[in-house]
């Protein structure tokens, strides 16, 4: 299975990590603003030519972190090492050499982007030296590395969130540093200029630099690290490849959050999905959640399924046949429903489990999907429905490929029941209660 | 990754834009200071003509005689030039103080007298006036107000770093407006106190700012301190660019934050408190000059901070020129002056730029 392959992988990586050694490694590292611990403890180590992605929930110290490493604040226990050296006995001009930084947001200034991208020259000049042409040249290619070299004369001030963000890539890339230290690099980014953030990132390792970045997005951070430590308040909980940390059960410990972490289609790296939250959806109080019972087949009732338990609803579905693309997803919702084998007809028995879950529901929904003589019963247990709401093809036609008996049953159905819109599911189930 | 084997390679001047645009600006303004210097040693009480005043400069130089009248030599070597230098360093200790304030405290508001300098001043030189000290030595009253201002600086650096660690320039810059207001209390209770008549008028009178007591004693003072606190905060123009565009990038491109700071609020201070001891308070100069450059060079300090100490000296000697000229025989006070045509001016300027001008 690709899971366990990529395990393989991740597992060679984190290695390599072993082999190459840490350029910048924080032992323990203890923090506090005040009464407050931010890093209760905290390890980690920088290598030479890997991506190193620091994630966590908010306030769980990951930019505190980030910045004990880049030597910019202090310490109250632990220590912080630059190629075995303690940072803090690191002169602060060798230090900025060696250790570029850039900063989640910056103070508003009319210096103009060439100017603070310059900047980033100045740890390599003496203190009377003025920046020369080989200062410019290299300011010149950290611009156009992260096309920022349109804009090279507007003042910081005038240009967007995202503009100022990649100047300040281009500044930290001109300080010429073995370790590059990034502060959600992408936040502010549309996708293209995320994937050339990335691509510069993954650039500079190739050429032997240390990259460490804090994320946000975890599916980014998967598909782009290649060692990943996972915080929670202040401690590291999991660290290695992507697929040994952004687990399900990592997960669901430090965000409560319930996932799914499957390949992503294209990389094959562990991409997320949002399921619900474990305690309670914040949203929906339990008052107000209601036993929803979805009809449906072959996809047909996916985002429906989806949508309800996210808003906190108990769903159960019907007779599902192995490999039906909603039987999959009602397993990994943990979605009570009937299981049968792939393209069987429903049998008496499983017709009888599945009358007691429309019984049980409050509300029975009716997917618009396609009806033959195997699925024909899921159809006709909706008749037993305490509320019954159907979904109802854009020309109002039946997709009935059982010779006009699901016809028939729609016919009665619509009797019974309440003709919705696919939209409207959600807010007329919630009229129940 | 850009590793570059070219980094020992020294850059060519002229390729550096900060370069260009500093030898511009002082080439204006070095002009506009050697008309300004000419009509203020021609113009006064004693009538000189600028030929008169130039051949008199060059017998005072030591090149040939002047044709200018033993009177007119006189006002010129003895009151006149010890003005005009007494203008040009006071006036580029605010300039300069100013640009740095500003920077510093990342803040478009900030002034020389923000950190409690001129408050401190102001009452030194008040208790100087009352006790009578004032009146046994003429070096008294700035030395005096030298103190005040010097302790009124501490005050309000202890405070700012006990409210707020030694990060934190926001509660520095509370501390400092709420200092100067409480010394401004005490030193307007102790003028309304004073019996003395005399006394009263001549704290008023130092309040207001002038150089009229512009001597050479003052100016071998003020000079030196000046260019020397000059060369400090010059020396640290890239520091301080650094800090403005954020303390954590300045930290992490080498600057040491903590020492930077205390060093650039020292010199800042010292040039503050050295231009208040011997011209009073004189406002707006260190306001005005710096925003004015900025607007037009751009805020790089290393530009900035030359132009902003020229800038001063030029704007406070031509202030003093128009103070002793207006209503001559009456002179007006020079910081009446400055905050006349200081005030408008800087709206204008607000008005005419204002997408860049409110902040740095």
């Amino acid at each position: 299975m690709t899971v366990q392959d990529s395990t393989t992988t991740a597992a060679t990586a984190t290695a390599a990590t072993r082999r190459r050694g840490a350029l910048l490694e924080a032992k323990r590292a203890v923090v506090s603003y005040g009464e407050r611990c931010v890093l209760d403890g905290a390890s980690i180590g920088i290598a030479p030519g890997l991506i190193t992605g620091i994630v966590g929930p908010n306030g769980s110290g990951k930019t505190t972190l980030l910045r004990a490493l880049a030597g910019l604040i202090r310490l109250d226990n632990g220590s912080v090492c630059l190629d075995g050296r303690s940072l803090g006995d690191v002169r602060s001009k060798t230090r900025a050499r060696r250790i570029a930084y850039m900063p989640q947001s910056s103070a508003d200034h009319t210096f103009t982007a060439m100017e603070l991208v310059l900047m980033g020259r100045y740890p390599h000049l003496g203190r009377f030296r003025l920046e020369g042409r080989s200062d410019m040249a290299i300011t010149e290619a950290a611009m156009r590395r992260t096309g920022t070299l349109q804009f090279a004369g507007r003042r910081m001030q005038t240009l967007s969130g995202g503009e100022r963000q990649r100047v300040s890539l281009a500044r930290a890339l001109a300080q010429d540093a073995d370790v590059l230290l990034l502060d959600e690099p992408t936040t502010s980014l549309d996708m293209q200029h995320q994937l050339l953030t990335m691509a510069t990132a993954r650039e500079e390792a190739k050429g032997g630099a240390a990259v460490a970045m804090v994320m946000h997005d975890l599916s980014l951070a998967a598909q782009h690290c290649d060692v990943l430590y996972l915080l929670d308040a202040g401690r590291v909980v999991a660290s290695g490849g992507p697929w040994e940390v952004v687990t399900e059960a990592n997960l669901r410990k430090v965000f409560s959050v319930d996932v799914a972490v499957e390949p992503e289609t294209i990389s094959g790296r562990p991409s997320v999905s949002l399921i619900g939250v474990s305690n309670g959806t914040p949203g929906a109080s339990k008052s107000e959640a209601v036993r929803v019972h979805v009809i449906c087949g072959a996809g047909s009732g996916r985002d429906l399924m989806h949508r309800l338990r996210l808003a906190g609803h108990t769903v159960t579905s019907c007779v599902l046949g192995d490999g039906d693309a909603d039987r999959e997803t009602a397993l990994r919702l943990g979605i009570p429903h009937v299981a049968s084998p792939p393209f069987s007809t429903v049998t008496l028995e499983q017709d009888t489990a599945h009358r007691r879950l429309v019984r049980e529901a409050d509300v029975v929904v009716v997917c618009e999907m396609a009806v033959g003589p195997g699925n024909l019963r899921n159809l006709e247990a909706a008749a037993e429905a305490r509320r019954l709401l159907l979904i109802e093809r854009p020309d109002g036609s039946v997709w009935d490929f059982s010779n006009g008996a699901a016809t028939k049953v729609y016919a009665e159905l619509h009797h019974r029941g309440q003709t919705v819109s696919r939209d409207a599911v959600q807010s007329a189930v919630e009229t129940v209660s | 990754m850009l590793r570059s084997s070219v980094r020992k390679h020294s850059g060519s001047l002229a390729a550096s834009p900060v370069i260009r645009r500093l030898f511009s600006g002082a080439a204006v303004i070095g002009l506009l200071l050697i008309i300004a210097s000419l009509i203020a040693l021609s113009t006064g009480p004693v009538a000189i003509t600028p030929t008169d005043t130039l051949s008199a400069l060059f017998e005072w130089a030591g090149f040939g005689d002047s044709s200018a009248s033993r009177t007119q030599q006189a006002v010129i070597e003895n009151i006149r030039i010890p003005r005009l230098l007494l203008a040009l360093g006071a006036g580029a200790g605010l300039g300069v103080a100013g640009a740095t304030m500003q920077g510093l405290f990342r803040n478009p508001l900030a002034d020389p007298g923000i950190i409690g300098v001129s408050a401190g001043g102001a009452l030194g030189a008040v208790i100087a006036i009352s006790t009578g000290f004032a009146t046994t030595s003429a070096l008294f009253l700035p030395a005096f107000a030298f103190v005040g201002a010097a302790g009124a600086t501490a005050l309000v650096f202890a405070v700012g770093i006990m409210a707020g660690g030694r990060s934190s320039m926001a509660s520095l810059l509370l501390a400092g407006v709420a200092i100067s207001s409480f010394l401004g209390a005490i030193t307007s209770a102790v003028i309304l106190l004073t019996s003395d008549l005399q006394a009263q008028r001549q704290m008023l009178f130092w309040l207001a700012g002038s150089l009229e007591g512009a001597r050479w004693e003052s100016v071998r003072i003020v000079l030196p301190i000046t260019l020397a606190g000059l060369a400090v905060v010059v020396a640290f123009a890239r520091d301080l660019n650094l800090l403005l565009i954020g303390e954590d990038e300045a930290r992490s491109l080498g600057v040491r934050v903590g020492a930077v700071r205390a060093l650039l609020l020292a010199a800042g201070a010292l040039l503050t408190g050295t231009a208040v001891a011997f011209i009073g308070t004189v406002a707006f100069v260190g306001l005005i000059v710096p925003h004015s450059i900025r607007l037009v060079i751009g805020p790089d300090h290393r530009a900035l901070l030359p132009l902003s100490a020229l800038g001063g000296g030029l704007f406070l000697l031509i202030a003093d020129t128009l103070a002793r000229n207006l209503a001559e025989p009456i002179e007006i006070r020079v910081g009446i002056i400055t905050a006349l045509f200081g005030a408008p001016f800087f709206l204008f300027l607000l008005i005419k730029n204002r997408s860049r001008a409110d902040s740095l």
